[in-house]
């Protein structure tokens, strides 16, 4: 069935059609709102979880590039010169403020040294924690949804029960063919939010996973990266 | 997270369009064609209405035969097994005298083609063949005949038993030349009936005494009562002539089904056991007092008139 036949059976019979369109049409304007806010929730859902996938992914193989040219053996300095030339995130970004805030303490006539593991340290934590920050961006929107659309998808089912029952009353009729189209639109509602929640829930749980992983793996490194420059520094002084 | 948006609004259009293209409608479910059968729902009173008649008779399938309360001459009952088509044995009684005389006419007559039929039989064993012909020659002959004598009795006999109706005449001058007078006469011509059914050659059939007077009692409710008074009723066992003992009672109810005052005797019998057995039947109604009867019938069954038949429970 194409758009235009429906369309011709929606006109025809709108009383038995049960398609999408019929449905969302016929329902009440607050079941009517619920339901586009739900449909807009699920769509942002979706565009962060494939946005996070997408974060995710390339973070994790720039992690992997960067680690197998950290432990390749290769000159830090160089590394620095290569790398401070481009915008960089995860544990180049880590890299590139340690290296920084060494190379800035050994530039002056006096190489301020006494407290420069601590200062690499501090800096570390901060561009640390703003990658993270990065990373887990947009996560707390999923937790938000896979919690609160069930209830609003709730609301509209009610919404849309109370406004049934009430025609009930209104054409003093009990008959199953009066009441079925107001539940079957009500209930439309609920779908829609369970719909929005259930992937949002699910990609929340491994994207916040995935997050925490991340930022640990970080944090292996920045404490692993601290032991080299302390040894460095306790050569030299 | 611009890819991402685009891309989730792709998804989203496309598992709508998915959704209208593969769910357009909901399928009505399909309902094989079925072979109606044509029943109707009849309640049981539609079909047992009340008749005249007795209310604690059998059911019969008689139509309608009220006890008539003076004994009617009856006296062919020998008729009766010849007339099984009349419906009303009372009415059609004293008609029966034309009947068996076209009805003996033809019996006699297919005795006389049968005897000839076996006799060219015994005779002939030997050529069946040529023999075999002249035997449907006499059987037509007679066929006609008995056609012919046995069609015409049935007009004769249906257009006399319909028209006269014998109860109506007996029940209405009681009422339209009421006499204070004649209550004497009056209650001369009710006891020699003894309020048994035995004056009338069939039982009495299931009814009320006024017929259908706008209220309906169904069947099974007139059982219900009987069943709740025979299951109290003690009757006098051992006594004497049983068929004597039968006790007639007018019964007042109220609309709760309580006994309204004290039954009366209708009748009286010579039997000396005849006070006792009318006792036990007032103690029988008295005893199971509260009748579940329905309430909205109440016209019917304010005053019942019931018969204790000791025939009945000792199996006469």
């Amino acid at each position: 069935m194409n758009p235009v036949e429906l369309a011709q059976t929606t006109l025809a019979a709108p009383q038995g059609d049960m398609s999408f369109f019929a449905l969302f049409l016929q329902a009440h304007l607050v079941v009517k709102l619920v339901m586009l806010g739900l449909v807009v929730a699920s769509i942002w859902c979706w565009a962060i979880i494939v946005d996070k996938w997408l974060l995710f992914a390339r973070t994790k193989r720039q992690m992997n590039r960067f680690e197998t040219v950290f432990w390749s053996g290769q000159s830090l300095e160089e590394l620095y010169r290569t790398l401070s030339g481009r915008a960089n995130h995860s544990m180049a970004a880590l890299f590139i403020a340690a290296m920084r805030e060494w190379k800035r303490s050994h530039e002056g006539a006096r190489p301020a040294i006494a407290s420069l593991r601590q200062r690499i340290d501090r800096v570390m934590d901060v561009t640390i924690a703003r990658e993270a920050e990065r990373l887990e961006a947009r996560l707390l929107v999923l937790a938000t949804v896979g919690s609160a659309a069930p209830f609003i998808g709730l609301f509209g089912t009610v919404w849309g029960i109370m406004t049934s029952f009430q025609a009930i009353a209104a054409s003093k009729n009990t008959n199953l063919a009066v009441v079925a189209p107001g539940i079957a639109e009500a209930l439309l509602a609920t779908a829609l939010g369970l719909l929005a929640a259930i992937p949002a829930v699910i990609a929340y749980n491994k994207l916040s996973a995935d997050a925490g992983k991340l930022s640990a793996r970080m944090e292996g490194f920045a404490d692993e990266f601290s032991a080299i420059l302390s040894r460095q520094i306790d050569e030299r002084s | 997270m611009r890819v991402g948006l685009i891309a989730s609004t792709a998804g989203h259009l496309a598992v709508l369009l998915w959704g209208v293209v593969s769910f357009p409608d909901a399928k009505p479910f399909d309902i094989g064609p079925v072979d109606t059968l044509p029943v109707d729902l009849v309640p049981v009173s539609e079909l047992t209405r009340l008749r005249i008649g007795e209310k604690t008779a059998e059911v019969r399938e008689v139509e309608a035969t009220r006890p008539t309360e003076k004994p009617v001459e009856e006296p062919k009952a020998e008729e009766k097994p010849a007339e099984t088509e009349a419906k009303r044995p009372n009415q059609a009684a004293p008609e029966p005298t034309p009947a068996p005389a076209p009805e003996p006419t033809p019996a006699p007559e297919p005795p006389t083609p049968e005897p000839p039929a076996p006799q060219p039989e015994p005779p002939a064993p030997e050529p069946p063949a040529p023999r075999a012909e002249p035997e449907p020659a006499p059987a037509p002959t007679p066929e006609p005949e008995k056609k012919v004598a046995e069609t015409p009795p049935p007009p004769t006999v249906r257009p006399r038993s319909k028209p006269t109706p014998p109860p109506q005449p007996q029940r209405q001058p009681p009422r339209e030349n009421f006499n204070p007078n004649e209550i004497a006469a009056l209650l001369n011509k009710v006891e020699p009936a003894g309020g048994s059914s035995s004056n009338s050659t069939q039982p009495a059939s299931l009814g009320s005494r006024l017929g259908q007077s706008g209220v309906t009692m169904s069947q099974s409710e007139l059982d219900a009562l009987r069943g709740q008074i025979s299951r109290c009723w003690n009757p006098p066992a051992g006594a004497a002539g049983a068929g004597d003992l039968t006790v007639r009672l007018k019964v007042f109810l109220t609309p709760s089904g309580d006994v309204d005052q004290q039954p009366e005797i209708m009748n009286s019998s010579s039997n000396p056991s005849f006070g006792i057995a009318a006792e036990s039947a007032r103690r029988a109604v008295l005893r199971c007092a509260p009748y579940s009867l329905p309430s909205v019938k109440y016209d019917a069954w304010r005053e019942v008139i019931i018969n204790f038949d000791p025939r009945e429970l000792l199996g006469g």
